[in-house]
């Protein structure tokens, strides 16, 4: 197909990264597309294409919450149509919680709910989720851990006494503990040979050191045979209590009913006397290396390469979220975007390139990538840091911002059309943090940001000197072009590349790097 | 490509169905309520009309796909599917992107064996745009060589994003290559480099003239629209577009049965577990035994607790990864089972355990409740599928192409309520125990560092 890496992606991490605000309440803000691009390349002996008639307005949905005695705040999102039922409980603490010796354990302790709880075996827990036409996911990102389900809403009651039970009463049994080590371990070991899922991974760690959000999610290969039962069963008591944790419900539901629910399966859930642990804080000091560092690594035979590119940005809560959010639009954020303009569109050297704003509750990311023949990694590296360099350096023009903005808040608009995408953007704002009725703001908040503010934004945070770039691919196709551009070029064999050292980081900036 | 999306969503519609969960007589699924006409130019019109959101999907499915590719230009109707979205008489390249994206919408497109499907959610006050956007690239198309060549560099580096790079790409190609002896079906849609690099643009001409007319495809129209409305545009812009006299090509292939198991050995660099596949001729898509082969396929492989996952990942761990689908084509289907081994496992073991279960499902009572259970998923999917109007029209398209009636998307659904463990059992055994199957040994190539 033409675009499914960009639209599957690229921009439903945009939308996430947008929905990103908060939450609750008003009734319809309008999707304006006031730009005729319809209208734009048109020389006067063409037929012009009908122009639009006038918008409709875009119904935001309205959550009602309620907070348990427990803590436990529950949020309701009624939306009709269909009867299906979304419930999913956010633990406010996910991946980030690590320690640094146990990388992937918040992980791995979200993956065991759904192995065994005091009254069901992991195959009654997989039997009676499925036989409710569902499946129960388990899972920890950075700043959550969730669980979810989507059912048919006869079978509601029954899916949420289930997710209560995996929530509350896990046993971390020692089978089931050394059965998903090596399916752990087995897994990561396809992940780290798939160069844009290790260039990520190494980038992140560069991008963090480590410090919270440096690490590997999924765990490294000495890391998950480190993790025993206790460590399990002590960050399960540690982090998941009511009073850290926030349960949301969408679709064909009511308020009254799901609080009742709610009540009935985590009202008893007792709230622990000590209060949860404080954030752990990211290290301000890697955030700006002052230097491009440019790591490769080498895997032989690759059929392509890999290119990603870096750099730290202002976390979620920032007063400039929205700048940051519409200049990640205009890099890379769809298929017109600039990075897919040139990479892909007028150069043919990809099947898609683009980029992602991961705003977290503590820190940033912008993260741009493209996968191309390995003799094209250079090049490629070239003109994402050339993009990068334009946002500063040139004012975004008006019709261009005006097309990036409608296109993100169409994806905005269309991620609230079905249960599991209103969950999913409420359960991010309720973990990075944000108050739920920016839902409310978003599409007014995103067209409210200038061409100044965006070139403002870039100068401010992007430097394009500070951007780290990983290319992991078959490195004798590259490394020489890359290494004359970059002479501190370090590249390392996949077969050596140690995940749990900070090594990337830990290697002292090269003060020679240049600009492209 | 989109042999993997478009199977992704081709399953998942058409794999949908049920009207009621069977234990579950409060739950009914909403017929798809359209409506169908058909222009005097043969060109089919399916429509839903729904309020709920102020968007519209417009999707145009053509009936043709990576089977009608020309000889020796293996990927063909895939590198035409990119080609649409450049220059025609009235829209600059990339204009498709300013009329959807721009303001608002999404756009993409996807080829697959047997069709190729262009499709946009856009706010609907842009509908007429697009109606007449779309039958200016039925008609108008203009390629130029730049653009061409451009585009053709994009689609290799889709082969290599997709084949090459993926640790198990290389097998999902193998398996298709392997799986027909003489249907056009055995040609991956992605096609190979070697044949991208032969085409010209005197076969976009040439592809786009025979089968891009009005007679060979189906406008599908859903969401927030005017009935009155809708029906003068699409006559506006759809209606003088002409028939051309000749026939429309069509694949007559017969594919034979297989008269012996064959088994192909496929090694790749940078593979870190062994895997297998293994590959059955199936039933087209309007066989009524399509049914009991998805609840087959759901009864074995649909979640952790089907018999394949807890069999294989679970118990006996000889495998990470396992999956049993049924590809319904319009033509011949296929039957594929895939396992990525769990290290320090053999193929021969997971091999075993894999014929063991289809024995056992073939042999063995299977219980009312996993009969439910795998009804019961099904139906969720298709309700899941069934809310948004591009899910919608999909499942029309889907039936359309593939069974040759919209009716079909609803029909199916009850087809597969009706399913009887005798129905799964029989299937189990017509279609895969008693006939010969195609099984790929992949590894890791040598110089990599193979495992065994």
């Amino acid at each position: 197909m033409k675009k499914t890496f960009i639209t599957a992606a690229a921009l439903s991490l945009l939308i996430a990264a947008l929905a990103a605000c908060s939450k609750t309440p008003p009734a319809a803000a309008t999707a304006s597309t006031e730009t005729p691009a319809v209208a734009a390349a048109n020389p006067n002996d063409k037929e012009l294409p009908p122009a639009p008639s006038p918008a409709r307005s875009v119904a935001i949905p309205k959550p009602v919450e309620k907070t348990l005695d427990n803590g436990l705040r529950v949020i309701v999102v009624q939306h009709g149509g269909t009867p299906l039922v979304t419930a999913e409980l956010n633990l406010l603490s996910g991946s980030e919680v690590d320690p640094p010796s146990l990388s992937g354990l918040a992980g791995f302790t979200a993956n065991l709910l759904t192995q065994g709880t005091k009254t069901r075996s992991a195959p009654q827990i997989a039997q009676a989720s499925e036989a409710l036409g569902a499946s129960l996911t388990a899972a920890a990102d950075w700043d959550a851990s969730r669980i979810g389900i989507t059912v048919t809403t006869p079978k509601t009651g029954e899916a949420l006494d289930l997710l209560a039970d995996v929530v509350r009463n896990p046993t971390f049994a020692k089978a089931e503990v050394e059965r998903q080590r090596s399916q752990a371990l087995d897994g990561l070991s396809v992940q780290l040979q798939q160069p844009r899922s290790l260039a990520s991974l190494v980038a992140t760690r560069l991008l963090f050191g480590t410090s919270p959000y440096g690490h590997s999610r999924l765990g490294t290969p000495a890391s998950l045979k480190q993790i025993h039962s206790a460590d399990l069963v002590k960050l399960h008591e540690t982090y998941y209590r009511p009073d850290n944790a926030v349960l949301v419900f969408s679709g064909d539901i009511d308020g009254d009913t799901a609080f009742a629910l709610a009540e009935k399966v985590f009202g008893s859930w007792a709230k622990p006397n000590y209060p949860v642990p404080p954030r752990p804080t990211i290290d301000e000091a890697s955030a700006a290396s002052g230097a491009v560092r440019v790591v490769a690594i080498d895997l032989p035979g690759a059929g392509q390469a890999a290119v990603v590119a870096v750099h730290r940005l202002p976390p979620r809560k920032a007063d400039d979220y929205y700048a940051g959010v519409i200049t990640n639009a205009v890099l890379g954020g769809g298929y017109s975007a600039r990075l897919n303009s040139e990479i892909r569109i007028k150069r043919g050297l990809s099947y898609g390139a683009g980029s992602r704003f991961q705003a977290l509750r503590d820190a940033g990311v912008l993260l741009a990538f493209a996968q191309t023949k390995n003799q094209s990694a250079p090049e490629v590296a070239d003109l994402i840091r050339a993009e990068i360099t334009k946002l500063s350096s040139e004012s975004v023009p008006l019709p261009e911002l005006a097309a990036r903005k409608a296109s993100l808040i169409g994806g905005f608009s269309r991620g609230l059309q079905t249960t599991s995408g209103i969950a999913e953007q409420l359960g991010e704002l309720i973990t990075q943090g944000i108050d739920l009725d920016a839902i409310n703001h978003t599409i007014a908040n995103a067209e409210a940001v200038t061409p100044a503010q965006v070139q403002a934004y870039a100068a401010a945070h992007l430097n394009v000197n500070d951007v780290d770039i990983v290319i992991v691919g078959d490195a004798k196709q590259f490394s020489e072009a890359l290494g004359k551009t970059y002479p501190d070029l370090q590249l390392i064999p996949a077969t050596s590349l140690d995940l749990d050292d900070a090594l990337p980081a830990a290697t002292p900036a090269p003060t020679a790097a240049r600009a492209p | 490509m989109q042999r993997h999306f478009l199977a992704a969503a081709l399953i998942a519609l058409t794999a949908a169905p049920v009207f009621a969960a069977p234990a579950d007589a409060a739950l009914t699924i909403p017929p798809l309520a359209y409506k169908e006409t058909r222009l005097p130019n043969g060109l089919q019109v399916l429509s839903i009309e729904d309020h709920a959101s102020p968007t519209v999907a417009v999707q145009v499915w053509y009936h043709v796909g990576s089977k009608d590719d020309p000889a020796q230009r293996s990927g063909f109707a895939h590198l035409f599917e990119h080609l649409m979205f450049k220059s025609t008489k009235n829209l600059a390249a990339e204009q498709f992107d300013r009329l959807t994206e721009d303001v608002g919408g999404s756009n993409n497109a996807s080829t697959g064996d047997d069709v190729t499907n262009y499709f946009e959610v856009i706010p609907s006050n842009y509908l007429q745009t697009l109606l007449w956007a779309e039958a200016e690239r039925l008609k108008n198309l203009t390629v130029d060589e730049p653009n061409f060549k451009s585009e053709r560099a994009v689609v290799e580096e889709e082969f290599r994003q997709r084949i090459l790079a993926p640790p198990y790409g290389r097998l999902e190609y193998a398996l298709q290559k392997n799986a027909y002896a003489v249907h056009p079906y055995k040609r991956p849609t992605i096609g190979s480099i070697e044949d991208l690099e032969a085409a010209s643009l005197d076969d976009v001409i040439a592809f786009h003239s025979t089968y891009y007319r009005p007679d060979n495809a189906t406008l599908i129209v859903v969401g927030d629209f005017e009935p009155a409305q809708l029906a003068q545009w699409v006559d506006l812009y759809f209606g003088k577009i002409a028939k051309p006299d000749a026939a429309i090509p069509r694949v007559d292939a017969i594919e034979p049965p297989r008269s012996e198991d064959r088994r192909i050995t496929e090694q790749a660099p940078n593979v870190p577990l062994p895997a297998l596949g293994m590959t059955w001729l199936a039933p087209p898509a309007k066989s009524p035994d399509a049914a009991a082969l998805r609840v087959a396929a759901a009864i074995l492989a649909g979640g952790d607790s089907s018999r394949l996952h807890q069999a294989l990942v679970y118990r006996q761990q000889v495998a990470q990864e396992v999956s049993f689908e049924f590809s319904d084509n319009a033509d011949v289907g296929l039957i594929t089972a895939t396992a990525v081994l769990a290290s320090g496992r053999k193929l021969g073991d997971a091999e075993k355990a894999v014929l063991a279960e289809i024995q056992r499902l073939q042999k063995t009572p299977i219980s009312d409740a996993e009969l439910d259970k795998a009804k019961t998923q099904l139906l969720t999917q298709a309700l899941v599928q069934r809310e948004t109007n591009e899910g919608k029209a999909f499942e029309l398209g889907s039936a359309v192409i593939l069974t040759g009636e919209p009716a079909n998307a609803d029909k199916a659904l009850a087809a597969l309520q009706a399913v009887t463990a005798a129905d799964v059992q029989r299937v189990i055994k017509e279609y895969v125990s008693d006939r010969h199957r195609v099984t790929v040994e992949y590894r890791a190539a040598a110089a990599a560092g193979a495992k065994k």
